[in-house]
Parts: C-alpha cells; sequence; structure tokens
C-alpha cells in the first residue's frame, strides 16, 4: 500500500509536469492553429535562464520567478518575430518551423551551457514525510500542488477576466474579434508568452529530478502529446486529467508491471491510445476547423 | 455632415481585382444600402471599409483617413461590422459574445444598463444569457451579432446581409429590430443586402453594385420601382 | 531560357542526359579515394530514407517524426538475418516487410485521428526505439549494438575493392527504388496524394478516403525506410540504438525540407544534406551543430520553402518578374511539405 501511494504521488508530480507542457501546447494551439514541437525545449531554455541567474547569485524563487518572466517576454516575441507568418497557413508547416525552433533552442542551449547534466536545486526539501505507511517526498507533492495551483489560477483568468475573455475570444474567431477592436495580434504575443511562463514554472520544477541537459525535456513532450490526444486538443481540463492519469499509469506500470520496467514505460500512453482508439475509433481528437469569417 | 465617405475605391484579394471603383457615403445619423446581386462586390466594400482587403482610393470616417488601418483600429474609430454569416464567437457565452462588444468601451458602469436594454430588445437572447452562441438558431445568432455590435457604441453600425440565411418571418423580425435600434438611438447604418424590399425599409439611400462598380445611386424612393433595380439583381 | 525548355522537351534529349548521368554515377568510383566514395555510398542510403519521408510529407501532406525508426529496424532486421547466415534475398525482403507492417499498424491508429495527430504519434517511434532495442537484447544486441560483415568485394570484383562494390549496391537498390516512387508518384496514386494533401474533404467527394490513402503512403513510407535500413548495413555494417535516436530523426526531416519537401531530385540532395553538412559544421565547432542546423533550417523555410530543389523555379521567377511581366500562371507557391494546402 506503500508502495502504491508513493507511485501514485511521483506520477501525479511527473503527470503535472506534462501537464503543464500540454496545456501550453493547448493554449497555443487555441489560438495559433499549430502544434508547438518545441514548447518542452522552450521550457528547458527557461529552465538554463533560471540557471544562469543563480549563478549571478539570485536567490532560487527569484531566480525561477525572473526566468518565468523572461520566458514569458521571449514566447511573444516568437510568436511576433517567428511564427507569425505561419498562423494563416498550413498547420504542418506551421509544426515544421516549430521543429526547426526546437532544433534552434537545443542547439542554443548546448552551445551556451554544453550538453553535460547540471545540477539544479529545488524548492522544496529532499525529505519524505509518512502517510499510511508511504514515504511521500516533498518533492512531489509540491511539485504537483505548485502546477495544479498555477492551473487553477490560469481558469479563473480565463474565465473571469477581460484579457481571458479577449484570448478566449481570439481563439474562437479572430476575424470577428478584430471587428470588436481586439488587438488580435497584441493578444496571440500574450497566449504564446503565458505558455512559455508556463513551460518555465514546469521546467524548473523538473530540472532537480531529471538533471539539466539541452534534451531534458524531449521525452517529456511526448508524453505532453499523448496527453494532448487522449484529452482533446481544445480541452484543458481533458488534457491536465489526462497527463495526470498518463504519470500515474507509467509509475504503476513500470514498477508492477516487470516487463515494461522503468525504461520501457514511455509506451505506456501509447498502448493506452491505442486501446482507447480500439474502444473509439473516432478518436478523441479532431483537428479544429476553425470557421473563418 | 458626412460621417463615412468611400470615393473611386478599388479593392483586390491579392492578383485579383474585385472592386473597380466604388463611391458612396453616408450622413451622420443616416442610413444607406449597398445592392446587387452575388460576386458584385458588396461584401467586399464592407471589408474595405474595416480593412480587411488591400485598397486604393479614399476611405474617410468622420474627416480622417481610415484607409490601411487595421481592422481592429477601425473599429476603435467607432465603426462596428457584423459580419457575413454573424461572427459569432461559438464557444462563448450570450453575455460573454456582449462583453466582447463592449472590449474597447471604458465606461464599465453603462454596460449593465445597456445589456439590459439590449436583452429587453431581443427576448430570444434573454432566455439564452448563459448558453453558449453556438446552440443557438441562425436568427438568434444574427441578433446577438447586432446586439454586440451595438455593445460598442459605435457610430456606424456596418451590417453585411442581415437576412441571409434566415425564414421571411425571422427576416422580418431581425430588421423590426434594426428599426427600433435606428429610431432610439439615432446611429448611422451602412446595410449589404440582396433582399431589395428589406433593405429598402430601413434605409434612406442606396448604391447599387454591379462587378465591383457602383452603377446607380438614389434616393430609396427613386429606386424602388426602376427597372435597373431588377436588372442589376439578375445581371441582365 | 524557352531554348532551353524546347531542347529539355525532345525526348532524345532527356535520354541522353540520363545516360550520361548513369555514365557519371558508374564511373566515378574509380577515380575516387574510398573516403569519397563511402561519403556517397552514405549519401544514397540517407537519400532513400529521405525518399521515404518525402512519400508522407511532401506528398502526403503528413509530418513524420518516425522515419529513422523504420531505417533502424530495417537495419536491425539485416543484421539479424545476415548473422544467421540467412539468404541474402530473403533478408532484404524481411528489411523491407517487416518496417512495412509496423508501419502499416502505426498508421491504422495513427491516421485515424486526423489532424496533426500522425506528428503527435510518430514521435514516439523513436524515443520509445531506443529503450527497446536496449532491451530486447537476444536479438538486437542491447547497448552494444551487433555488426554484420556481409558486403565484401567478391573476389572477381576485387579482393580490396569493398567500398566500390558496396557503392554499387547502394547505386542500384537506390536508383531502382527512386525509379519505382517516381512513377508511383506521377501516376494515379501520386495524383490521389496530391489531392488528399490539398483538400481531405474535396478527396473524400471523389471517392478518395483520405484514411486509406494515408494508410498507404506511410506503409509505403516505412517500407522505404526499411530499404535504407538495409543499405545502411551494407555502408555502415553496424548498427545500435544510437541508430534511431530521436534527432536523428529530426535532422532527417530538417534534410527533407532543405533538400526540398514533395521533390524526387530534392531526396537525393536531401540525403547529401544528411550525410555532408555536419561533417562540415563538425570541423568548425562540434557544439555549434546543432544551432547551425536550426537555422538553416529556419532559413529555408522562411526564405525557400520548397527547399533546395526549388532553387531553379525560384530563380526563373525572379528574372520573370524582372522582365516586366507578373507570372500570374506560375503554379501555387510551395510551402514545407510541397505545393500549398488549402483547407
Amino acid at each position: 500500500m506503500g508502495t502504491f501511494i508513493q507511485l501514485v504521488v511521483d506520477g501525479l508530480a511527473m503527470g503535472s509536469i506534462y501537464g503543464a507542457i500540454a496545456l501550453a501546447i493547448v493554449l497555443v494551439n487555441q489560438s495559433t492553429g499549430m502544434i508547438n514541437f518545441a514548447q518542452g525545449g522552450m521550457a528547458v531554455l527557461s529552465a538554463y535562464f533560471a540557471y544562469a541567474l543563480l549563478g549571478m547569485g539570485l536567490p532560487l524563487i527569484l531566480a525561477i520567478l525572473v526566468a518565468v518572466a523572461i520566458s514569458f517576454v521571449l514566447g511573444a516575441l516568437i510568436e511576433r518575430l517567428l511564427m507569425r507568418r505561419f498562423e494563416s497557413g498550413d498547420p504542418d508547416t506551421a509544426v515544421v518551423v516549430t521543429i526547426g525552433l526546437l532544433t534552434l533552442i537545443t542547439g542554443i542551449a548546448g552551445m551556451v551551457w554544453s550538453y553535460n547534466n547540471l545540477q539544479f536545486p529545488s524548492l522544496f526539501p529532499p525529505d519524505s514525510f509518512s502517510v499510511l505507511g508511504a514515504a511521500v517526498s516533498w518533492r512531489s507533492l509540491g511539485t504537483f500542488l505548485t502546477i495544479a495551483a498555477i492551473m487553477v489560477l490560469l481558469q479563473l483568468m480565463f474565465q473571469k477576466t477581460k484579457v481571458g475573455l479577449a484570448l478566449r475570444a481570439v481563439a474562437d474567431n479572430p476575424k470577428s474579434s478584430a471587428f470588436s477592436g481586439l488587438p488580435v495580434g497584441r493578444l496571440l504575443m500574450i497566449g504564446w508568452g503565458l505558455a512559455a511562463a508556463l513551460g518555465a514554472v514546469a521546467g524548473a520544477l523538473v530540472a532537480p529530478r531529471l538533471s539539466l541537459t539541452p534534451g531534458m525535456l524531449d521525452g517529456a513532450l511526448v508524453y505532453a502529446l499523448a496527453a494532448v490526444i487522449l484529452g482533446g486538443a481544445s480541452s484543458p481540463i481533458g488534457v491536465v486529467f489526462a497527463a495526470w492519469l498518463i504519470g500515474v499509469l507509467e509509475n504503476l506500470a513500470a514498477v508492477y508491471v516487470p516487463f515494461i520496467g522503468h525504461d520501457l514505460k514511455i509506451a505506456v500512453p501509447f498502448v493506452l491510445l491505442f486501446v482507447v482508439l480500439l474502444v473509439r475509433p473516432q478518436g478523441l481528437y479532431g483537428r479544429k476547423t476553425v470557421v473563418r469569417v | 455632415m458626412t460621417l463615412l465617405e468611400l470615393v473611386d475605391v478599388t479593392a483586390s484579394y491579392g492578383p485579383v481585382r474585385v472592386l473597380e471603383g466604388v463611391s458612396l457615403s453616408v450622413p451622420e445619423g443616416g442610413a444607406v444600402g449597398i445592392l446587387g446581386a452575388n460576386g458584385a462586390g458588396k461584401t467586399t466594400t464592407l471589408r474595405a471599409i474595416s480593412g480587411v482587403v488591400r485598397t486604393t482610393g479614399v476611405i474617410r470616417f468622420d474627416g480622417d483617413d481610415i484607409r490601411g488601418l487595421r481592422p481592429d483600429q477601425v473599429a476603435a474609430r467607432g465603426i462596428a461590422h457584423v459580419p457575413e454569416g454573424r461572427g459569432t464567437l461559438p464557444n462563448l457565452t450570450v453575455r460573454e459574445n456582449l462583453m466582447v462588444g463592449a472590449y474597447l468601451r471604458k465606461d464599465r458602469r453603462e454596460l449593465a444598463t445597456d445589456v439590459d436594454y439590449l436583452l429587453d430588445l431581443f427576448p430570444n437572447l434573454a432566455a439564452r444569457i448563459s448558453h453558449n452562441a453556438s446552440a443557438m438558431s441562425g436568427g438568434e445568432q444574427q441578433m446577438l451579432a447586432i446586439a454586440r455590435a451595438f455593445m460598442a457604441k459605435p457610430r456606424l453600425l456596418i451590417l453585411d446581409e442581415p437576412s441571409l440565411g434566415l425564414a421571411p418571418s425571422t427576416a422580418k423580425n431581425v430588421y423590426e429590430a434594426i428599426r427600433r435600434l435606428r429610431r432610439e438611438s439615432g446611429i448611422a447604418m451602412l446595410v449589404v443586402e440582396q433582399n431589395a424590399n428589406l433593405a429598402f425599409s430601413i434605409v434612406d439611400t442606396a448604391t447599387v453594385l454591379e462587378t465591383g462598380r457602383s452603377v446607380l445611386t438614389g434616393t430609396s424612393a427613386e429606386l424602388k420601382g426602376r427597372d435597373e433595380i431588377r436588372r442589376a439583381y439578375l445581371g441582365g | 531560357m524557352p531554348k532551353m525548355k524546347q531542347l529539355w522537351s525532345n525526348r532524345w534529349v532527356r535520354l541522353g542526359v540520363a545516360a550520361l548521368v548513369v555514365l557519371i554515377l558508374v564511373l566515378a568510383p574509380w577515380n575516387l579515394d574510398p573516403a569519397t566514395n563511402q561519403a556517397l555510398a552514405r549519401v544514397g542510403v540517407f537519400a532513400v530514407a529521405v525518399l521515404g519521408l518525402n512519400v508522407i510529407m511532401g506528398y502526403t501532406g503528413q509530418v513524420s517524426l518516425g522515419q529513422i525508426f523504420f531505417l533502424g529496424l530495417g537495419a536491425y532486421v539485416t543484421a539479424y538475418g545476415v548473422n544467421e547466415d540467412w539468404n541474402i534475398a530473403l533478408v532484404f525482403l524481411l528489411a523491407v516487410v517487416i518496417p512495412g507492417i509496423a508501419g502499416y499498424v502505426v498508421a491504422l491508429a495513427a491516421a485515424r485521428l486526423g489532424g496533426l495527430a500522425i506528428a503527435m504519434v510518430t514521435i514516439a517511434l523513436p524515443i520509445i526505439g531506443v529503450p527497446l532495442a536496449k532491451r530486447l537484447s537476444d536479438v538486437t544486441g542491447g547497448s552494444q549494438g551487433t555488426s554484420a560483415r556481409f558486403t565484401s568485394a567478391p573476389d572477381w570484383f576485387g579482393a580490396d575493392l569493398d567500398d566500390i562494390w558496396q557503392y554499387y549496391i547502394v547505386l542500384a537498390i537506390a536508383a531502382a527504388v527512386f525509379v519505382l516512387v517516381h512513377n508511383l508518384v506521377r501516376g494515379k496514386f501520386g495524383r490521389a496524394l496530391a489531392i488528399v494533401k490539398e483538400n481531405e474533404a474535396v478527396a473524400s467527394s471523389m471517392g478518395i478516403s483520405p484514411y486509406r490513402y494515408k494508410v498507404m503512403a506511410f506503409t509505403i513510407a516505412a517500407m522505404i525506410g526499411g530499404v535504407s535500413g538495409f543499405l545502411y548495413m551494407v555502408v555502415v555494417q553496424y548498427t545500435s540504438p544510437e541508430t534511431l535516436a530521436f534527432h536523428h530523426s529530426i535532422n532527417l526531416l530538417a534534410s527533407m525540407v532543405i533538400g526540398g519537401a514533395g521533390s524526387i531530385a530534392g531526396s537525393l540532395l536531401g540525403g547529401a544534406y544528411y550525410v555532408l553538412v555536419p561533417n562540415v559544421t563538425n570541423e568548425i565547432d562540434p557544439t555549434l551543430t546543432a544551432l547551425i542546423q536550426g537555422v538553416i533550417l529556419l532559413v529555408v523555410l522562411f526564405v525557400l520553402p520548397g527547399g533546395i530543389a526549388s532553387l531553379p523555379r525560384v530563380i526563373r521567377r525572379l528574372f520573370q518578374k524582372k522582365d516586366g511581366g507578373g507570372d500570374r500562371t506560375a503554379g501555387r507557391p510551395t510551402t514545407a511539405t510541397g505545393t500549398l494546402k488549402t483547407h
């Protein structure tokens, strides 16, 4: 029982990371109609920013917050300067551009900080506390709660604030929103900025565990994409729950299904996807058709 | 006092020219119609005003040159555009659609009053205020689109084919609401319509387009009986 | 320029040029050193891999990040078969069929999802493939990999002319694959793919099932990937989990785009890019390789979306514009997945 709880909590923690990246992907997809394959890479770059700020003497929490702010700006600039051109075109071309971006970001990170694994400190203490015979790690619990709290805040922002309404309107029908005076371009930049900031939080929270290296979130990206497929590219809540489910299931499978083990657990979300498709052949995700006025 | 003025406006989608030289003007508080058959360039004329297509010529609003402005900048000048197909925000509720319409307004306190006024004018919307806009019928979405445009408290309302796809009785209801809006607010209107009779029920003057050019302009009274009207619609 | 067009449309001229090219290709290795021949052979290997990717990406418009997986699978099958002393023709067949089956199964699921699902699912292939290759060590040799030497030149050819022998094997098989694909793409199948890529709704209404064609295209791409895996073993004679690593997958995709998506010549250029450019960038500074490649890919996407293969066309259009005529019928602009998709 103890092991089970531990695995679930750890799974929720990693699932939160996948969920944060997946949510960022959904955010970008909703507003600009493309799947950003560089979302994980951007999050890693943000973690490197925090690392650099730490090196300059900033306390950890401040380094992370500043890195998040920088990432917001960077995300906005990437949308404006790089992606804007490809938003109204073929989504597959846009994906290739994001893959180019991923390569570029990985290259920059590798050039500046090398490809070696770097140590990144955690916001939470390394100990565990006891619950029902299980040793629950503070780091896992902390990661899960932090990201869950941020997701709730995001949801509140989208539903209750004017800028949130504007972001949703632009995602729904950008041309028509412009007719109501919404500054569509600026809102798209904000959307990408938020996604980048969200990724930055995830990057900083998971870096202590995975150790900082340019390809740190390549695996997580795959999980995040699986969560997006399972949860539906237009459903933020569905995607987050799918991510948590994937995180927990892969952990359980790694331990309770000896054949899978820790190295093959990455196959779990795709086996899950396969099973879902057998039951629901039409799949859970359809391309979002935007009726442009 | 002329509110909106178009002089010799051309418009192109890429290399294809759609408007060859359209001129019209809308006086303060006036209502002008744009008539013509399918493909004549009526919608493109509205798009030219809103800055969605590339144009040459003169487009002046309240004395200022607005040609070349982005759509949201044109909206900020006081022009509310209800596009063809309504431009509904399907995944937002009716109330949220209205609030989007009021995006540029600074007087947050008046908003509630305006919402009440519009819900009174359009009882169907009141019934569905918290439902997603996608769950409504075509007629209801049209009314929502008009209400949303009105929330911006614009000086000029431009409407693209309000009766499109609606049953005759629904279209009549929509036009009645538009008439009432005009009466009670004195707002200026520019209406694109294929259904000439409906158009004449609210506009004072109209211009007829044929293959991207204005071929006939006059008051409703003058135009109503003309053979050319029938000819312009049937294209020959 | 018109004179060149006239010349080119003459069948005999085309045959003559083709014969000349073949002659050059066949005679070249005798005049070059082994290292260059090796490099050329590798170009052939990855040109085939890129060609396979083009079938699903360039011609059908579906982004796939899994092509390297099929190359790796083909290589592993080849290595296993050779080490078990099976008939080489059988080994080749298996190297084509087994990846084909794998591709078919993946496509069955992924193509149903529509949208960018094929991209999102294929990314898992190399990422799952690497630990899988390490795990199934009985068959794959685990992290160490396996070698298989089977392409030493026979005595009648010349005992120490291995590199030339391998070059010819790659040349022959690659040429065959290129010709096959060229005919496939020019025919009914290729036209159907083009319609599916352009607009799936239109394709359905014409009785062309986008789902079926995507599955077929993906399967073919996987089979061609298997062939490239076989050829990989011919030249490199060693494979390991590293062969199908994720970053190779991205490089292959980038090479396809830079060479020219949806183009036969582009596939050749892509193969050349894949093999030759990293050599150059590694000379400059190994840590800069990823950065330079990212920059090149983005520059191509912005400035020359049809890849290097589209350069002649672009230059021609520039000159036409200078001559004062607006080229209104110049055809649709190309994007990174071939000609423009409208949705």
